[in-house]
């Protein structure tokens, strides 16, 4: 007979510690169910078997082919070994860990956690370290090879240490992406191909655009800390190669061993850790909010604001440093990547700055854009706002909560972000690289024209029509007119006046536009003159169409409101029904 | 009066512009086998959805064993066990594992103390013999009774279950109902929905009716019926002879609204008071006639709540 809990019972009961993760019910569940021995073994097989391979044909061949040293030999596998490692533990622990999530949505049985008295973060952190579990032992298992390559190939602690701590912690990052990817997305193979398609593009995409003066985005990987280890994994006698081959086409300058952040110097394995860090606690803030409500937003509105200013920060303090050494420039790093001797002769040139600035600037948008939708309220939860707001006879919403209105908040962000884009792009432009060529004091508020009237137009069209408009309009008018301008630029030179009108219809291009409009730049056939003439008009097109979508989005509120007070709430409120729906609108 | 064990006021859930659940104010006394009743779209299973903390109401208090569930939702959650319509398991823990986890989770203490309230559990389900199976081999009945065992694991003193009988057979129904009822007489209040309403109708001790998101009326079954019930109710008289006589004083009586023939049987629709009715039997009585059967024809629950789907408007 199961008699119910006494209610000194229940008191006494206290929440798991969250950091006890071998005492977390959640993590031991999976522990049981991924590491039931026949799946294991099968599992371990096929991880030992490459692992044995690659350690033994490249330390033999080493050996007794390449009759290398003995301590030399024994590092030479430890590259392969990582490599491995990455794909277990980055690719297939991710992509089980946003499978998984999304899966134990799909079945259902995720309520069934949510219905537990374990605190939201001992949920995330049992989720986080649990349905990863078989890959961290098929990592354990390729262990003793590497640490037989680090002890008798002599790699000393101060290299292989630090590797493999922000192998970890970028292990914990990606997988925090899948349990996101996992919490959003609904289809457990969508859920699965989303986070493999990240950790996909933060090895291929980011590190292309962090090389065009987004640095801090490199940091996300492990790349910069292996680049760093990566001589000192090697043989000694490659090593040393590579050092004199990179000092070689660095034009003398050496490998960077420490970041520069604003005016502070930074190991690179700890300034990795720290960002690394900040996105990892921000992961864990947004699933931390998703199992204390449902139907949270993934980020609350102060916080997605902090972020973005965070964020435009680490941009800055990563760049600006680097700008008068040269290392900012792409062409430094092309040239060096082309073997093509970077000498002191070298000089940036003032097109690559502009195409800098106008990344910077399309960076920025892409994350307004992207915070704007997380902390934007659904029709549905607007109206509930309202009636929550009527039902408790507040003055007005709450103005942090999900249900609240995004407009000033996104406002906001466009500011920061213009004043982080101008700052970039001062730095970059009135360095000591381009003497004589002076950022326009306008320029600023240039800048901020184009961050507000997209960024506040997205949110106007998401808030008052939902997610598919932003779309469609992103696709036809941000994407189609852009590359129908690239293709007719391609085929003849007539073309291109058209091709710039057309493209600069694209909200895209603006940051682009913007950043050729404020710095002379000599472009051949009059383009140069076309630019800024087409980013004018279009701005000032795209002026009366974001007023246009601004004034819809307060008639799109009056009418929620109304509709609220129409559904016979406001019966007994009678004649005041007119005075009430303006009130509401103006506090929504 | 004992305290309430669930208290709901003003509770109200939208999906857009469709109320699920309007301005619900309910209260459900400790000890009570509750029983939810209202065809599909009702409001039954957002309203459980609320109360198990799943979702989110537009507005409205809730109160489970007078603890206010969103302003302390974990120490709700140490009280509550809550059961789902479509009660699924993962597919790759077997039966004790499963039990395991929510056992864990709920602190039950060392692996011991676990394993014993696991067994006790499944001995309440009489699934004993599934124990090292996997969940995913389990029948539909089997996994109910499976999920209701994590439901009873912790002892809750508030149980909501959700269609909880869905895909038992009727040995599995019974021992549910058995269950339930032991629950109730050691203290637990049980807060269940169900469709098959003369199924609730033998579970529960009082019951509450909704429709289109309106909770239409709560009572014993019996206050319910009559509450929900039309005003008149039909009265069947039959005679050993002199119908007519029995047709013409009856119509001539205040209450009685329609009069029916056929052969010596009388069918009437009468809108008096019980102390009426029983003076019109007296009046049958001394007119001389020689009555065999006088008796109301009660409305069955399902025609009742049939007609209340079909007719209610919002109270």
């Amino acid at each position: 007979m199961i008699a119910p809990a006494s209610s000194s019972a229940v008191e006494a009961v206290h929440p798991l510690p969250a950091w006890k993760i071998w005492a977390n019910p959640i993590w031991r569940r999976y522990v049981r169910a991924r590491l039931r021995t026949r799946h294991l073994t099968i599992w371990l097989i096929l991880t030992l078997v490459p692992a044995s391979f690659l350690f033994f044909i490249i330390r033999t061949m080493a050996v007794y082919r390449a009759d290398m040293p003995l301590a030399d030999a024994e590092r030479a596998p430890l590259v392969p070994l990582l490599v491995l490692q990455s794909v277990i533990l980055f690719v297939l622990g991710t992509g089980q860990v946003a499978g998984g999530m999304t899966g134990e949505a799909d079945e259902g049985v995720l309520d069934y956690q949510r219905l537990t008295p374990m605190t939201p973060l001992a949920k995330v952190l049992g989720y986080l370290f649990g349905l990863p579990v078989r890959e961290y032992v098929m990592f354990l298992a390729t262990l003793p090879y590497t640490i037989w390559a680090l002890w008798s190939g002599q790699v000393p602690l101060t290299t292989w240490l630090p590797l493999y701590v922000v192998f970890l912690s970028s292990a914990v990052l990606y997988h925090l992406t899948g349990l996101v990817a996992g919490t959003v997305v609904k289809n457990r193979r969508w859920a699965f191909l989303l986070s493999i398609g990240i950790v996909f593009l933060l090895y291929t995409v980011i590190p292309q655009v962090s090389r065009f003066g987004l640095v801090f985005f490199k940091y996300f990987t492990l790349s910069p800390v292996f680049q760093e280890s990566f001589a000192n994994l090697m043989p000694e006698t490659a090593g040393r190669a590579l050092r004199a081959a990179r000092a070689m086409t660095q034009g003398g300058v050496p490998l960077a061993t420490e970041v520069r952040f604003f005016g502070l110097h930074f190991s690179e394995w700890v300034f990795t850790l720290f960002t690394q860090g900040a996105l990892i606690l921000t992961f864990i803030v947004m699933l931390w909010r998703r199992w204390r409500r449902a139907e949270s937003h993934l980020l609350g509105k102060i916080w997605a604001v902090g972020l973005f200013a965070w964020t435009q920060i680490l941009l800055l303090g990563n760049a600006l440093p680097l700008i008068e050494p040269g290392l900012l420039f792409p062409s430094r790093e092309i040239g060096r990547r082309l073997r093509v001797s970077v000498g002191a002769d070298w000089k940036p040139q003032i097109e690559e700055a502009v195409g800098m600035i106008g990344l910077y600037g399309l960076v920025t948008l892409c994350l307004i854009a992207v915070l704007t939708m997380i902390i934007t309220a659904t029709e549905d939860e607007q109206l509930r706002g309202v009636r929550r707001m009527r039902k408790l006879g507040w003055a007005h919403l709450p103005r942090f909560s999900d249900a609240a209105g995004s407009f000033w908040f996104v406002a906001v962000m466009a500011v920061i972000g213009a004043l982080g884009w101008t700052l970039f792009a001062r730095g970059l432009v009135e360095s000591s690289w381009f003497a004589g060529i002076k950022f326009p004091a306008y320029g600023g508020w240039t800048f901020a024209l184009v961050l507000l009237g997209s960024g506040l137009g997205f949110q106007a069209m998401l808030e008052a029509r939902g997610g598919k408009w932003p779309f469609l309009f992103g696709i036809f008018v941000g994407i189609v007119p852009a590359m129908v301008g690239a293709v007719l630029a391609a085929a003849q030179n007539p073309f291109l006046k058209a091709s710039v009108w057309l493209a600069g219809v694209s909200p895209f291009a603006a940051p682009f536009f913007a950043a050729q409009t404020l710095i002379p730049v000599t472009i051949p056939l009059d383009v140069g003159k076309t630019i800024p003439q087409a980013f004018w008009f279009w701005q000032t097109v795209n002026g009366f169409v974001v007023a246009g979508l601004i004034l819809q989005l307060w008639r799109v509120r009056k009418q929620r409101a109304q509709s609220v007070i129409e559904q016979g709430e406001a019966k007994e409120q009678g004649g005041r029904k007119k005075e009430e729906i303006k009130d509401v609108t103006q506090k929504c | 009066m004992p305290a309430a064990a669930i208290e709901i006021r003003d509770l109200r859930v939208d999906y857009g512009n469709f109320v699920a659940v309007s301005d619900v104010t309910l209260s459900v006394p400790a000890g009570e086998v509750f029983g939810l009743v209202g065809p599909n779209g009702a409001g039954k299973t957002s309203t459980f959805r609320v109360l198990a903390m799943l979702m989110d109401p537009t507005y409205g208090e809730v109160r489970l064993g007078g603890i206010d569930i969103f302003e302390n939702p974990e120490a709700a959650r140490r009280i509550m066990g809550y059961m789902p319509d479509l009660a699924p398991v993962p597919s790759d823990l077997k039966v004790w594992e499963f039990l395991d986890l929510f056992a864990d989770a709920h602190g039950l203490g060392s692996a011991a103390a676990r394993r014993e309230r696991v067994d006790t559990c499944l001995e309440e389900v009489a699934l004993s013999d599934r124990r090292n199976v996997f969940c995913k081999t389990l029948s539909r009945g089997q996994t109910q009774r499976l999920v209701l065992a994590k439901t009873l694991l912790h002892a809750p003193k508030v149980l909501i279950l959700d269609e909880p009988a869905s895909g038992m057979d009727p040995l599995s129904r019974r021992n549910l109902r058995l269950a339930l009822r032991r629950l109730a007489e050691a203290g637990s209040t049980v807060f269940i929905s169900s469709h098959i309403l003369s199924e609730l109708a033998e579970m529960c001790s009082s019951i509450c009716v909704m429709n289109r998101g309106h909770l239409l009326a709560a009572g014993t079954v019996d206050e319910v019926r009559r509450l929900l019930g039309r005003a008149e109710r039909t009265l069947t008289v039959a005679l050993l002879e002199r119908a007519d006589a029995a047709a013409d004083w009856l119509w001539n009586q205040s209450g009685v609204t329609e009069l029916k023939r056929a052969g010596e049987r009388l069918s009437l629709s009468f809108s008096g008071t019980h102390e009426e009715q029983a003076a019109l039997l007296a009046g049958l009585v001394a007119q001389q006639l020689r009555i065999t059967v006088f008796e109301e024809q009660k409305s069955t629950f399902e025609e009742i709540l049939i007609d209340v789907a079909e007719n209610s408007t919002p109270a």
